[in-house]
């Protein structure tokens, strides 16, 4: 055990060290040459952080490079996503987020530069339990509860902690009618907050709920197909929301350019990762499920999730901010 | 009481108090950089506690955020940097003292400050943890926006003399906040285009740069003082200001006990921090000592006391929310929720229940990094008091170098220290003509939470009468209200007594040193 800690001290060390040396252009046949960089798009200590962290000390050991995590929250990812497109395409740094970020921001926010195609896809590793949750005392248990209630009080508050999350309670309340006030909140934890607190009735939840078991109800799941870990929980398309949906694994992303050699080189690592017992614990403990996808399917599950939101949003009449 | 006993057995076992000192030291030798403060210190330490058991790990974290936040106050008094921005009271009142020759009984005093907010804080804690959890709960967007808007009229109206520039000031620091990608949209705002914008200014290289920075600045243009300024720096001879004197405890008490209330009391909301809770102590103390101005010109003891007390005492009860209902009310509390995660625990009200054996630990473990933290503090402090022998022609350099490298690593590359340099030149603008940059920073730092719950209460409470449900928040608008009105009213008399009693030495005195900022200019024409 006492090597393990000397070992971290030294990466510790080495990972300040090459924080500030500049990076250069890595070969891509020994890659990585040097300490790599996984960019995360929320805050520390959220579920993609913790889980990041952990994927990151497996890439560590199945690449012999160090890697490093820096967090760049904010705009529901698109801070980080947004300066990611401009990196080099040299490997030295890649994306470790929710794909959402990617196909629904830009869409939405016209101010945005980058685009899904902006990016080479390296694979899938988990899956965020995304879902519309209530605290547990509301009277209501399902969507058609919910929806009873919210037509019998007029309005209802909604927290809503992304833009993607905003823009699938419109296009519910557009279909039922209903009316919502809207609170923003910045990630899982300020939801949390509003949820046990009794402020909200209604809020989009990441997954985070199933730490607060007994204190937050699920009432629907927000994917395409339903959640491993509420498989009890209809979906949206079920509820007879068609195309409302909006899926959330998490991918691994390169900016475009970079030399396939690298890409193939991480999807091996991360198809490791899947099976790595760190990473089982951790998914457990945090109850965001293993599921592993190849580069290829990881592409052409963010080119179907593109397509889907945007016939969302035309379907619900979206106009982009800005 | 027997399961009390293996707790403290495990929490005392020599592996895991290793683990406590350990983390104190990194802690304190990181705090006592200049820039660097314990949201760095405990952010870079977390990959240290991967391999290890929850206990170690969560006192590992404990131990570091506790002693880069004593830490911090040593290059503060030393040097006039603080390494976080909740330690600029103590560099206000310490580094007059280290300037007289007394920096080793600023340092003493600093340190038992510390440890006694520490300490106490700790031990609150310990005893409410449990029982606020339904208090904490009631919280809110509406409470937290009143709470807010008292605290800036508060801060506004007492670390400078004019409350409408500390006003201004304040606002320019919220204003200044809202640099970058909006947080319910995404829209950009006032980034001009500029990607690096979008994740709005770093906070750290912002912070260095209106302190440290344009500190350097007029000092460099004094520099014909600076020989006279390294003869103060030398160190005085005399016993009494190289230790804490009986007299010194009696001054300090009343602050050290007000700033460990005060901390405490900051820590356990959500959202202040530890800034505000060292603010608040150190403008309590600035008000209630009548030395007014005084304080920051040939400095003071209490000063130092209040601030380390309120600031140390913040640490420990920011994690009375988290343990409680599982929300951060800290940069170490958000920090801490990732190390729990990792160790598959969850912060919250079933913590007590299900980890109730490491909940303990983490307690016990907790007080002895207060009594660790005194002795590192007490023979460490000897080896960083050396610093006041170097002369300031050769400290400003490597301030300045530090500030860079502080820039550098917590703004994102030389896009922070591009940051540093313009605000170090905002800085040394404020400090010129009187505007406070402490409120301004105060503002820069509470500006997004700010204005994410005064949105979310808009979206909360539609209509007027829904406020009856928010009698905490009724409270401190009403404050809020009052405070500006009293202080307007109490600066006003001030000035106009001022005025009155503004004789012909005062306006010569003025003069004087006006011709005195003149004259470089003179010569060179």
């Amino acid at each position: 055990m006492k090597g393990i800690f000397r070992r971290t001290a030294l990466g510790a060390a080495v990972a300040a060290a090459a924080m500030l040396s500049a990076t250069g252009i890595a070969q891509a046949a020994d890659w990585p040459t040097k300490p790599i960089t996984m960019l995360i798009g929320y805050k520390a200590g959220g579920g993609t952080d913790t889980k990041g962290r952990v994927l990151a000390k497996i890439l560590a050991r199945e690449l012999g490079q160090q890697v490093n995590v820096i967090n760049r929250p904010g705009g529901g990812q698109a801070v980080a996503l947004e300066s990611f497109k401009n990196t080099p395409a040299d490997g030295a740094v890649f994306f470790f987020g929710a794909v959402s970020g990617i196909t629904l921001n830009p869409q939405i926010n016209s101010a945005l530069k980058f685009t899904s195609s902006d990016y080479v896809y390296a694979g899938g590793l988990t899956e965020f339990q995304v879902s519309m949750v209530a605290p547990q005392d509301r009277p209501y248990d399902d969507m058609k509860g919910f929806i009873a209630f919210a037509k019998e009080k007029g309005r209802i508050k909604y927290a809503s902690l992304s833009p993607g999350a905003k823009i699938m309670m419109q296009a519910i309340a557009k279909q039922e009618g209903i009316n919502v006030d809207y609170i923003p909140t910045k990630g899982g934890r300020g939801m949390v907050q509003l949820v046990l607190s009794g402020q909200v009735d209604f809020a989009y939840s990441g997954g985070i709920q199933s730490r607060y078991p007994g204190k937050i109800k699920t009432l629907a799941a927000t994917s395409t197909a339903r959640l491993g870990n509420y498989p009890d929980v209809p979906t949206l398309d079920e509820l007879g929301y068609t195309g409302v949906a909006i899926d959330a694994p998490t991918v691994v992303a390169f900016p475009k350019g970079i030399d396939p050699a690298i890409v193939s080189k991480m999807e091996a690592a991360l198809k490791v990762a899947s099976t790595d017992p760190a990473m089982k614990k951790i998914s457990d403990a945090i109850k965001m499920p293993i599921v592993y996808k190849t580069a290829a399917e990881a592409t052409q599950l963010v080119d179907h999730s593109t397509a889907a939101i945007a016939d969302m949003l035309k379907a619900i009449g979206y106009q982009a901010t800005n | 009481m027997q399961d009390l006993m293996a707790v403290a057995g495990d929490a005392l076992a020599p592996g895991n108090v290793a683990w406590v000192l350990f983390g104190v030291t990194l802690g304190y030798l990181v705090g006592a950089l200049p820039g660097l403060g314990k949201g760095t210190a405990t952010a870079v330490a977390i990959p240290l506690t991967f391999y290890l058991e929850p206990l170690s790990a969560i006192a590992f974290l404990v131990g570091i955020s506790k002693g880069s936040t004593a830490g911090s106050a040593v290059s503060a008094i030393l040097l006039n940097t603080p390494g976080e921005p909740s330690s600029t009271p103590t560099a206000m009142a310490g580094y007059p003292l280290a300037r007289a020759g007394k920096a080793q009984k600023a340092l003493k005093m600093g340190l038992f400050a510390s440890v006694i907010g520490d300490l106490f804080s700790t031990i609150v804690l310990i005893l409410i943890a449990q029982e606020l959890a339904a208090y904490a709960l009631g919280v809110g967007p509406v409470e937290l926006t009143a709470i807010l808007a008292f605290s800036m009229v508060f801060i506004a109206g007492l670390s400078g003399r004019s409350l409408i520039k500390g006003l201004i000031a304040g606002l320019f620091g919220i204003l200044v906040s809202c640099i970058g990608l909006e947080v319910e949209t995404g829209s950009p705002r006032l980034t001009f285009g500029m990607i690096e914008l979008y994740d709005g200014l770093p906070l750290i290289p912002v912070a260095i740069g209106m302190l440290a920075l344009s500190e350097m600045m007029i000092q460099i243009g004094q520099r014909h003082r600076l020989a006279e300024e390294s003869d103060l720096l030398k160190g005085s001879n005399k016993p009494e200001d190289m230790r804490v004197t009986l007299d010194d405890w009696k001054r300090c008490l009343r602050p050290i006990v007000r700033g460990s209330l005060i901390g405490t009391v900051i820590g356990i909301l959500p959202g202040l921090g530890a800034s505000v809770g060292s603010f608040l102590s150190y403008g309590a103390e600035r008000k209630a000592s009548g030395r007014g101005a005084d304080f920051e010109e040939s400095g003071a003891i209490e000063g130092v006391a209040a601030a380390e007390s309120a600031d140390n005492a913040v640490v420990p009860a920011s994690l009375v929310p988290l343990f409680a209902i599982g929300i951060p009310g800290s940069v170490i509390a958000a920090i801490l929720i990732g190390a729990f995660t990792i160790q598959g625990i969850t912060p919250g009200p079933l913590l007590f229940l299900e980890n109730k054996d490491l909940i303990l630990g983490v307690y016990i473990s907790m007080l002895a990094a207060s009594i660790i933290l005194l002795f590192i503090g007490y023979f460490g402090q000897n080896m960083f008091a050396r610093i006041v022998r170097i002369s300031p022609a050769l400290i400003m350099p490597v301030v300045v170098f530090l500030c860079c490298v502080g820039a550098y690593l917590q703004g994102g590359g030389v896009f922070g220290i591009s940051v540093m340099v313009i605000f170090g030149v905002i800085g040394f603008f404020t400090k010129k003509y009187d505007f406070s940059f402490v409120t301004f920073l105060i503002g820069f730092v509470i500006g997004p939470s700010f204005e994410l719950s005064l949105r979310q209460s808009l979206g909360l409470v539609t209509n007027l009468s829904e406020m009856a449900d928010h009698p905490v928040a009724l409270v401190f608008g009403v404050l809020a209200v009052v405070g500006v009105w009293r202080l307007t009213v109490m600066q006003r008399k001030q000035m106009e007594a001022m005025s009155r009693r503004e004789d012909a030495a005062a306006r010569s005195e003025r003069e004087a040193r006006t011709n005195n900022i003149e004259q470089p200019r003179e010569s060179t024409t």
